[in-house]
Order: C-alpha cells, then sequence, then structure tokens
C-alpha cells in the first residue's frame, strides 16, 4: 500500500441491511422506523442508522484492503446528511500517511449520495 | 531547541493522546510509569509526536528508546 492510493466502494442500503442492522442492534428508535415521526423532525422519511455505515468501513478494512494482516486502531465519523432506504451510497477512501516506525496507516474517508457529501473521517489501521 | 523545551512539548502530546492531565515526564519515564502507556496507545503517542513534530522515527529507533530521554534526544537531532 501507498500513499495516495484509493478505494471506491458503491453500497445499496437495502432493506436487508436495514432489517439485519435493526434485528441485531435492536436501535428501534422512531426516527429509524416511524416515517411520521421522522416527517415530523423535517426528514423526508425515516432515516437509516448512521451506524450501517461503519459497518462497511469495518468490510473495506477487513476485506478491501490488499492485505488481511490488519486491524482497526481509531476511526472517526462525522455525519453531514441523512441516508434513507435504498440509497446508493459511494464510500471512497485514500491513504494520506503511512506511519512505518509503528506499523499505521492513515485513511481519510468520505461516504456520497450523488454528489452530496454524507459522512466522513479518518480511518487509522495497524498492520500486524 | 533545548532538551527541557522538547521534553515540555512531548509531555503536553502524552496529556493529549493519554487523556491524563497529571503526567510529567522526566528523562527516565518509561511506559512502566504511567498506566494509560500500553501497547496500543504507544502506537497513538508515536503516530502523534512525528505529526507534531513532521519527522520520521524508523522502526529500530522506536524499539531502541530505553525512556523519554532517549526519545527526546533522537527528536532534537530531527527537528
Amino acid at each position: 500500500m501507498e500513499k495516495g492510493q484509493k478505494f471506491e466502494i458503491p453500497l445499496v442500503i437495502s432493506e436487508e441491511i436495514y432489517n439485519g442492522f435493526l434485528q441485531i442492534f435492536k436501535d428501534y428508535n422512531p426516527l429509524h422506523t416511524d416515517s411520521t415521526h421522522a416527517k415530523s423532525k423535517g426528514f423526508s422519511d425515516k432515516v437509516m442508522h448512521g451506524n450501517i455505515l461503519n459497518g462497511l468501513i469495518s468490510y473495506f478494512v477487513g476485506e478491501c484492503l490488499p492485505i488481511k494482516n490488519v486491524i482497526l486502531l481509531s476511526q472517526s465519523i462525522k455525519y453531514n446528511k441523512p441516508i434513507y432506504l435504498n440509497d446508493s451510497i459511494l464510500f471512497k477512501a485514500e491513504i494520506v500517511d503511512i506511519f512505518s516506525s509503528v506499523n499505521l496507516i492513515e485513511i481519510k474517508y468520505s461516504f456520497y449520495k450523488k454528489e452530496h457529501l454524507v459522512a466522513k473521517g479518518t480511518i487509522q489501521v495497524g498492520i500486524i | 531547541m533545548t532538551f527541557e523545551e522538547m521534553i515540555k512539548s512531548v509531555n503536553s502530546i502524552f496529556i493529549n493522546i493519554l487523556d491524563n492531565d497529571n503526567i510529567v515526564l522526566a528523562r527516565e519515564t518509561t511506559a512502566k510509569d504511567i498506566e494509560e502507556w500500553d501497547s496500543l496507545s504507544h502506537i497513538q503517542l508515536v503516530v502523534a509526536i512525528e505529526k507534531h513534530f513532521k519527522i520520521r522515527f524508523s522502526s529500530g529507533e522506536i524499539q531502541g528508546f530505553k525512556n523519554v530521554g532517549e526519545m527526546c534526544d533522537n527528536l532534537l537531532t530531527k527537528v
């Protein structure tokens, strides 16, 4: 891996992902499950759980990097826009720094819905 | 930069990364002296120090430091 290396992963927030997240983590907050409630709060429909995106980050670190001997050391995320059921999301990431003294790679990432920034943050991945 | 200035700078990085305002580093300080300084936070400390001073250690240097003093001495040769 090298500085500047870029990655892209498309994702659709499918019914399967949404229901799976609900059943596993049981966050049935009305914002995520009640369209009327969500609309009364100014959203277009029920809002998908932001942490679904963290699931994709886990997939990216665990499966999409060119090496498997990795461990997620830290991660930040800032949510900019809501995501809704069946939204098509594009995950973009770039290796921005490599600290070979401690085998750590720093990656900046963003999630986009069309050209709108949905969320962004930084991941630190250790090579083990 | 003097050794005292260097260790003062490094001290503030330790306080920030280890989230412990009571840290006071001395030349002989090692990980045994600071509870929060474990193998994972060690990585974060090194990364924060490399970023702060815009330098890079080699892995050999990192493994060779016996205490904070030796790391600060090394830093003084790089900045």
